[in-house]
């Protein structure tokens, strides 16, 4: 019952964090109809550039995460401003395969070449924002970097929410993502909206790097496992769903964290992508794949 | 039928087969052959001519992600992880039972090829994002199997003694030679492979699917055998590609198989061009070279290869080879015009010497004025032609439903039975019956959509389905063209039982559709669009095409169908350059063209005007005479024109059937459908 305990935690945790990663994904798809695959490089990008700045140049703590993260924000600004309006605004308007899914993953490529450019291929970590030794409830352990995960996840979850369920903002979101076309035509900037989510976004994936670090500690290839994870979250989710995105994540997390610890520790990753790909295909249409990209 | 369309029935056959004068699929193979050969007879020693040949194992492996991936778009994430069966296969075999690499490549593909149809057969049935997440699984699989088995070298990965080259004497630069030799002749075939294809009837079917599955089943493309000799053809491709590797490099890294090599690939066939096999090739190439240059580049290929997939996507999606095309096609242009006087593309000549038809006391139909495209209009115009004998009704009253009809045929008896009161069968057994829907419910969770739907149609006559919005006409449409199943009741077609037959095969049996929105192969001409319902392929297995096709005989087909609609002028055209009415009128010929029993049309009329209307009423009046249509349509003028028997539909209820003078004095139907 303790080691179910510790690996529920473990799960949880590591489940939190894929699922923002997903909701980062599917609440991006449903503005741009672009899934973002570079989503874990930006986390790489924010843990290293955080570590890079405190650790080797010497800059106070604060200073390095909002310089980290204001690079990370200016970065994807001009490559929204480039890229995607060049693919998607232009007056030869992209769409299907190409545009879903190659450009974000140039992009990853891109990312994690500067990122070994810049920080080298060494294993490092932004330093622990809380540190000590892991709290105690009776025979439970919680690592304070898990807690610090949960507690962003949960802050950033339900101001997402919030912000999607009862402003305008979240409704205008909401609008471009049901019909791109129709949005425009009541006047919703829909161009603007996907520039503010995919900012937005890289900046929260950056804080979850900075903050998980710790826990796992990146290299600059880092980023491209957790974006993997966050897609199938969001996959799972129906790529347009946030919160069936969120559920997933937790479930991807736990089942992780339950076959490596009951089943076999080696073999528990290739187990869980095994049940992964059995359960979409048996309920394809239930999990929301039928709907969600064509072509 | 008159001389003109004769004439240009023979032109547009002409045109069919001037397509097919080089032997298809020998261009592309004969630049890989001798290009190879050349690079690797020359450089063959060299550090240049060994990332030659790495790139073509590569290579082989992009060829057949262009006709799975690229050109019929089924994302399935497996080549990687066939790309290791192979290799690892040849290892195993080799290192393990001393069997010679080029003996162990075919038993090694056998192999991949019936694990790849077990699996195929399994992960083919999902589509689309589902086809591709639970692919992307394969590889993430391979790589935890892999290392952790010892057998196969875990994360060391496994060395092997043989080389491709099958003589263990040979000196280094034979092996090295005639092994890079072996590797390009299986280049070279896989091309030819892929090119042929692609470029025959089974290729246009693959092309449909890759567009809209659902579009491809209607037209009678067996969809689930297409994606699953797809999925093993891009599988036996990479074990292929697999085993040259091995051959060549004489080491299988564990990283073969892992999701990254998976991306590997992906970035060469989308920098090259996903659809096209030269492409596919060239794409390979850019990228080993750029990973085997010992410089800056190779040092950060990831900021590389991300710049340059996002540049070349951004100029074209279809990668290099898309813009060599545009290249061409631009130089061409220039030395063309040089040469020809300033002469630019010409409009295609109409039919009629003043593009006009001018028939013998017939119906002056009207070109209008400032059309989108003359000619385009006046073939249009010219479509009426097919409509013999009938007389347009020039004082129809347009509005409201009190058209006078009239399409001056005899009318024919349409046996119906609505609601609950008849059962077909028994002793008056209606023999000629072509289609009968029997007491068909469809529900969607709570909501009932039909309920309780009889019907029954002969083999000749235009009849027409009419009702509010969500009354559930398309939805019968769909139940009776097999893309919805119904959740009760029975559908027949000629006394057959057909509920549980899917669209594909309902089309073999003469049922075809046009859909509500047009529903045309985008990036194919109006010839090829006609075609996919000519192809006599459905039967036949993918391996077939790489010794025939006969895409030939479709377009001839096509040509025929198109010609006598007097739409032969338009075959050449992209449909997507095309106006709405002529894009309808293009879905129609190819709903027509395999000369069906049932033409199930869905609000053919939607989005035209007055004028287009009534050429539209003339033709099917006219189709009325050889085959049984049934009409979706709100246009409650039309209707009354041209039908002899309506149904009206409310709620999923079957509330009128009756002619067109009951129609129009029909309580029921003006309460409903007039708002009177």
């Amino acid at each position: 019952m303790m080691k179910f305990g510790n690996l529920l935690i473990a799960g949880i945790t590591t489940g939190a964090i894929y699922a923002m990663f997903a909701v980062c994904v599917s609440v991006w798809y449903r503005v741009s109809n672009i899934l973002n695959l570079a989503v874990g490089d930006f986390a790489m990008v924010g843990a290293l550039g955080v570590d890079n700045l405190y650790r080797v140049k010497g800059l106070p703590l604060p200073v390095a995460i909002i310089t980290t993260l204001l690079v990370v924000a200016a970065f994807a600004y001009v490559y929204d401003q480039i890229v995607l309006r060049i693919a998607q605004d232009g007056p030869r308007r992209m769409d299907g395969i190409v545009v879903t899914f190659f450009f974000t993953f140039a992009l990853s490529f891109f990312i994690d070449g500067v990122a070994k450019m810049l920080f080298g291929t060494d294993v490092h970590a932004a330093p622990a924002l809380w540190n000590g030794d892991s709290l105690s409830l009776g025979s439970l352990h919680f690592e304070r970097a898990g807690l610090l995960v949960l507690g962003c996840a949960v802050i950033i979850g339900g101001a997402f929410w919030v912000y999607i369920r009862f402003t305008l903002g979240g409704k205008a979101l909401e609008a471009s993502g049901e019909n791109s076309v129709g949005a425009r035509i009541v006047g919703i900037d829909t161009r603007r909206y996907r520039r503010l989510i995919f900012v937005g976004t890289a900046v929260i994936a950056a804080i979850f790097g900075i903050v998980e670090s710790p826990i796992t500690g990146f290299t600059y290839l880092s980023g491209a496992t957790i974006s993997l994870t966050g897609f199938l979250a969001a996959a799972y989710g129906g790529f347009r769903k946030p919160g069936r995105a969120l559920l997933a994540g937790l479930f991807i997390g736990v089942l992780e964290a339950m076959l490596g610890g009951y089943v076999s520790p080696e073999y528990g990753d290739t187990v869980m992508y095994a049940i992964l790909a059995a359960l979409v295909l048996a309920w394809p249409r239930q999990l929301g794949f039928e709907s969600a990209v064509g072509g | 039928m008159n001389g003109l369309v004769a004439s240009s029935r023979r032109s547009a056959k002409r045109s069919a087969r001037a397509a097919a004068r080089v032997p298809r699929g020998l261009t592309p193979t004969a630049l890989v052959a001798v290009v190879g050969g050349l690079f690797v007879l020359i450089w063959g020693q060299q550090y240049a001519g060994s990332v030659f040949v790495l790139a073509a194992c590569y290579a082989i492996v992009t060829a057949g992600m262009a006709v799975q991936i690229g050109f019929s778009q089924q994302i399935a994430f497996s080549q990687s992880v066939f790309m290791g069966v192979g290799a690892y296969g040849v290892a195993m075999l080799n290192s393990h039972y001393n069997m010679p690499v080029l003996l162990a490549t075919p038993i090694v593909l056998v192999g991949s090829a019936l694990v790849a149809l077990l699996l195929g057969s399994v992960v083919t049935r999902a589509s689309g994002l589902a086809l591709a997440v639970a692919t992307l699984m394969l590889p993430l699989i391979a790589v935890g199997y892999v290392s952790g088995t010892g057998f196969l070298g875990g994360a060391v990965g496994a060395p092997l003694p043989g080389t491709l080259w099958p003589s263990s004497s040979a000196s280094t630069t034979v092996a090295l030679v005639g092994g890079g030799l072996i590797v390009i002749a299986l280049l070279a075939l896989a091309v030819f492979i892929s090119a042929r294809i692609l470029t025959s009837d089974i290729g246009l079917e693959l092309f449909v699917l890759g567009v809209d599955e659902r579009t491809a089943a209607a037209l009678g493309v067996r969809t689930p055998r297409r994606k699953l000799e797809l999925f093993v053809l891009g599988c036996v491709f990479a074990a292929l590609g697999g085993a040259a590797y091995a051959g060549t490099q004489q080491f299988v890294p564990e990283t073969l198989v892992d999701p990254t090599a998976e991306l590997a690939l992906l970035i060469m066939l989308f920098i090259g061009g996903r659809r096209s096999v030269i492409g596919a090739v060239i794409g390979a190439l850019v990228i080993q070279y750029l990973q085997g240059a010992s410089n800056w580049v190779s040092v950060n290929i990831l900021v590389v290869e991300g710049l340059l997939l996002t540049v070349v996507l951004l100029v074209d999606p279809e990668g290099l080879a898309g813009i060599t095309a545009t290249g061409v096609a631009w130089l061409r242009a220039r030395l063309g015009s040089s040469s020809r006087l300033g002469g630019t593309t010409r409009p295609p000549k109409p039919p009629w010497p003043d593009g006009r038809p001018s028939r013998p006391g017939g119906i002056e139909v009207p070109v209008p004025d400032g059309a989108a495209d003359s000619a385009e209009a006046a073939v249009l115009a010219g479509a009426i032609g097919l409509a013999e004998g009938t007389e347009l009704a020039n004082d129809t009253e347009i509005t409201g439903i009190t058209a006078t009809g009239g399409t001056g045929r005899a009318k024919r008896t349409a046996r119906i039975t609505a609601g609950d009161s008849g059962r077909l069968g028994g002793g008056e057994a209606p023999e000629a019956a072509l289609l009968e829907v029997r007491s068909v419910f469809k529900e969607y969770g709570g909501l009932s959509v039909l309920a309780d739907i009889t019907l029954a149609l002969p083999e000749r006559g235009l009849f027409a389905l009419c009702g509010p919005n969500g009354a559930g006409k398309t939805t019968l449409l769909n139940v009776i063209g097999g893309s919805v199943p119904p959740t009760s009741g029975q559908v027949m077609l000629d006394g057959t039982d057909i509920t549980k037959r899917p669209p594909n095969e309902r089309f073999y049996r003469g049922v075809s559709r046009t859909f509500q929105a047009v529903h045309l192969i985008k990036g194919r001409t109006v010839l090829d669009n006609v075609a996919v319902a000519c192809l006599a392929s459905h039967t036949s297995s993918i391996v077939t095409r790489i010794s025939r096709s006969r895409l030939d005989e479709a377009r001839e087909k096509a040509a025929s169908a198109l010609a006598d609609l007097g739409m032969a002028d338009l075959a050449g055209r992209e449909v997507s350059s095309l106006t709405l009415e002529t894009q309808r009128m293009v879905e129609l010929a190819r709903a027509l063209a395999p000369n069906p029993r049932l033409l199930l049309l869905d609000e053919p009329a939607s989005g035209l005007s007055e004028e287009q209307r009534q050429r539209l009423a003339g033709l099917l009046a006219a189709l009325a005479d050889r085959t049984c249509v049934l009409l979706v349509e709100h246009d409650l003028a039309l209707v009354a024109q041209v039908s002899e028997r309506i149904f009206v539909l409310s709620a999923g209820r079957l509330v009128f059937d009756g002619g067109p003078s009951d129609f129009r004095s029909s309580p029921v139907v003006n309460t409903l459908l007039v708002g009177s």
